[in-house]
């Protein structure tokens, strides 16, 4: 059964994979490639600032995976208005575990695909003196950005339109609310304290933001 | 040889089966020994439930036509003249009784029909 | 082992602003094939999906060969072979990949027998199902229902819109199995004639009530048009219902559309000082048009079921 999810499941995003797969192994070759042609005319600070640069790539990239995953697996089902999926003889949470570990599955090809290219590269630039590599700790955070970016979507998405409605309709009236309120003069700041809390350690996507560096001091 | 069968004519389709089938066997269409279809081909040929089919050949061997033997199918029996007999006689009286319903219908008399009757037959003679 | 391979009772759904399903009853005897008639709209597609725990009802309980509905549906729903009225299939799988798919699903599969459809309906393996012909697309809907090897078969209106052959083929695969395997056939139709042949019992919807529940044969033979003269005014002391009846143009005698109505009754007729003058028979299109209509006319008597 579960073989037969994948399969389906690869047939609709295959697309999504095999580019995500080439970008993520792309994206630290070409960063590493573009700081060290700097680096000869420049410092290392130059070849640091130069590679942070790409460092918004690598959150986007996980953000973009783990949503396009999450939406492109949902959408028949969403389309047939759940028919085709409740008419198969598996329970609701059975048959949402599949897709998910099927997503998850797929998904793994992207991380590998970040590993492999953050290590080639580490391993084929020369650096400069006082900078090390960090691989490893770069290729783990990508995947758990995608890991993180695809469970929230893929539980927005598994519910009816209408929980994903509610959801999305929830973060426009904070915002709209702030606005209100900053509009009106006051000081009041919900935004700040309920993005902080989601941002930062320890809440769930503290692990996009900050800097995302392959080489670092 | 099932092409006339009506689900719309008030008689069942069991017995319209039955009679085509009895005619069959009763003109040698069918000969004695010979296998019936089975329920389920002739069921899934005609289009119809195969419980008529069955009620069919129910019919056909409480009236001594065909023996449905458990397992292998269903057979035609041997039948005797005076079986033929009865058969023809059946069939003409019902011939008959329909032309007759018919008639009355139109307004016909017996006697518009037997005048016609015999016209006709003399034409078929010559 | 019930006796009945579906059992309703008292269901209660409300459709939004189309009609009610209010205190539905309906059984289907196992081993039966059940026909489903209704007007568009009447509530026969709600029901059947409310009978495979795809929606859920507000009120009353649904038992679907021994398991209650929607509480054990997917243990039911191996058991249940369902060609839905719009093939929904996922348009990128093949032929050979949406069978195979379906296969990993249903323990009772019978692969070689899958195989043997897919030839006899002459369906190219490597198409895509999103490029089938509407035909095409009916009959792998029924073959998957079939591979399945199920004891009951939820099909509705699978044949309807398809061509002569393709509905041929398509009845005939049906048969065939419910022959060998004794399954139970819920199928619900526009095609009267079709289900003229196969059904044993009928029940006719409209506007969310069932309003017959009967043999087919009953139903068939027992739906009369009478032409009476001297009628009585109260027809309810005989033994059979009156639908409707209205006076025929200049001659002085009524129509009489009845239900349940056996030769015998005749005598009854007489003695009620009616004249009978004669009874036409009506096919199963007929009688359920009539009925239909029996509900609609404003300047009838009023029906009673």
């Amino acid at each position: 059964m579960y073989r037969a999810i994948l399969f389906q499941q690869w047939r609709w995003t295959r697309l999504v994979v095999v580019l995500g797969t080439l970008a993520a192994f792309a994206v630290p070759l070409f960063s590493l490639r573009g700081a060290a042609a700097v680096m000869d005319h420049g410092t290392a600070a130059g070849f640091l600032g130069d590679l942070q640069s790409w460092g918004i790539a690598y959150p986007t990239l996980a953000g973009a995976l783990g949503v396009l995953m999450a939406v492109t697996l949902w959408a028949p089902d969403h389309r047939g208005r759940h028919v085709y999926a409740l008419a198969l003889p598996v329970p609701r949470w059975r048959y949402v575990t599949l897709r998910y570990l099927a997503g998850l599955t797929l998904l793994a090809a992207p991380a590998a695909g970040l590993a492999l290219g953050a290590f080639l590269a580490s391993a084929t630039v020369s650096l400069p003196p006082g900078l090390h590599p960090y691989p490893l700790a770069l290729s783990c955070r990508f995947a758990l950005a995608v890991l993180v970016a695809f469970t929230l979507f893929f539980s927005i998405s598994a519910g009816t339109a209408r929980t994903a409605g509610v959801i999305l309709g929830l973060a426009a009236t904070l915002v709209v609310a702030q606005i209100l309120l900053s509009a009106a003069g006051t000081d009041a700041d919900i935004l700040m304290p309920v993005l902080n809390g989601v941002l930062s350690p320890p809440g769930p996507f503290a692990v996009f933001t900050g800097r995302w560096m392959l080489v670092d001091v | 040889m099932f092409e006339k069968l009506d689900p719309r004519s008030p008689t069942p389709l069991y017995a319209q089966i039955a009679e085509r089938l009895r005619t069959a066997i009763v003109t040698r269409e069918l000969t004695p020994a010979e296998a019936l279809p089975s329920v389920r081909q002739l069921a899934a040929t005609l289009r119809v439930n195969p419980a008529t089919v069955v009620q069919a050949y129910r019919e056909l061997e409480a009236e001594g036509f065909v023996e449905m033997r458990q397992g292998m199918g269903t057979y035609v029996r041997e039948v005797s003249p005076g079986q033929r007999g009865a058969e023809r006689e059946r069939q003409a009286t019902e011939l008959v009784r329909r032309m007759l319903a018919d008639a009355a219908r139109l307004g016909l008399s017996v006697r518009d029909v037997t005048a016609a009757f015999e016209r006709e037959l003399g034409e078929q003679v010559r | 082992m019930s006796e009945y391979a579906v059992e309703i009772d008292h269901l209660t759904y409300r459709v939004k602003r189309a009609f009610t399903l209010e205190d539905l009853c309906l059984r289907i005897p196992a081993g039966s094939i059940y026909g489903f008639l209704g007007p568009n709209g009447s509530g026969k597609t709600t029901t059947i999906r409310l009978v495979l725990g795809l929606l859920r009802p507000a009120a009353g309980a649904i038992s679907v060969l021994g398991h209650a509905i929607p509480a054990e549906a997917p243990r039911a729903l191996k058991r249940i072979g369902y060609v839905p009225e719009a093939p929904h299939l996922d348009p990128t799988l093949s032929v050979s990949e949406a069978i195979w798919f379906h296969s990993r699903f249903y323990p009772s599969w019978d692969a070689a027998w899958a195989e043997r459809l897919r030839e006899a309906f002459e369906l190219d393996p490597v198409r895509p199902f999103g490029r089938l012909s509407k035909g095409q697309k009916g009959k792998l809907m029924m073959l998957l229902a079939l591979a399945q090897r199920p004891d009951l078969l939820v099909l509705d209106e699978p044949t309807d819109g398809l061509d002569p052959v393709v509905r041929r083929d398509m009845l005939g695969a049906l048969l065939d199995y419910v022959a060998q395997h004794e399954a139970t056939v819920f199928i619900s139709s526009h095609l009267i004639h079709e289900l003229e042949r196969i059904c044993d019992w009928v029940g006719v919807m409209d506007g969310g009530r069932l309003v017959a529940d009967v043999g087919m044969e009953r139903f068939k033979t027992g739906m009369k048009r009478l032409r009476v003269a001297h009628g009585p005014h109260d027809t309810a002391a005989l033994p059979f219902r009156v639908l409707t009846r209205s006076p025929d143009n200049g001659s002085g005698t009524e129509s009489w559309l009845v239900r349940d109505w056996a030769p015998e009754m005749a005598s009854a007729l007489a003695a009620a000082g009616g004249d009978l003058q004669q009874v036409i028979d009506l096919d199963l299109e007929e009688g359920f048009v009539e009925l239909l209509r029996s509900f609609r006319g404003p300047a009838r008597e009023p029906a009673h079921v």
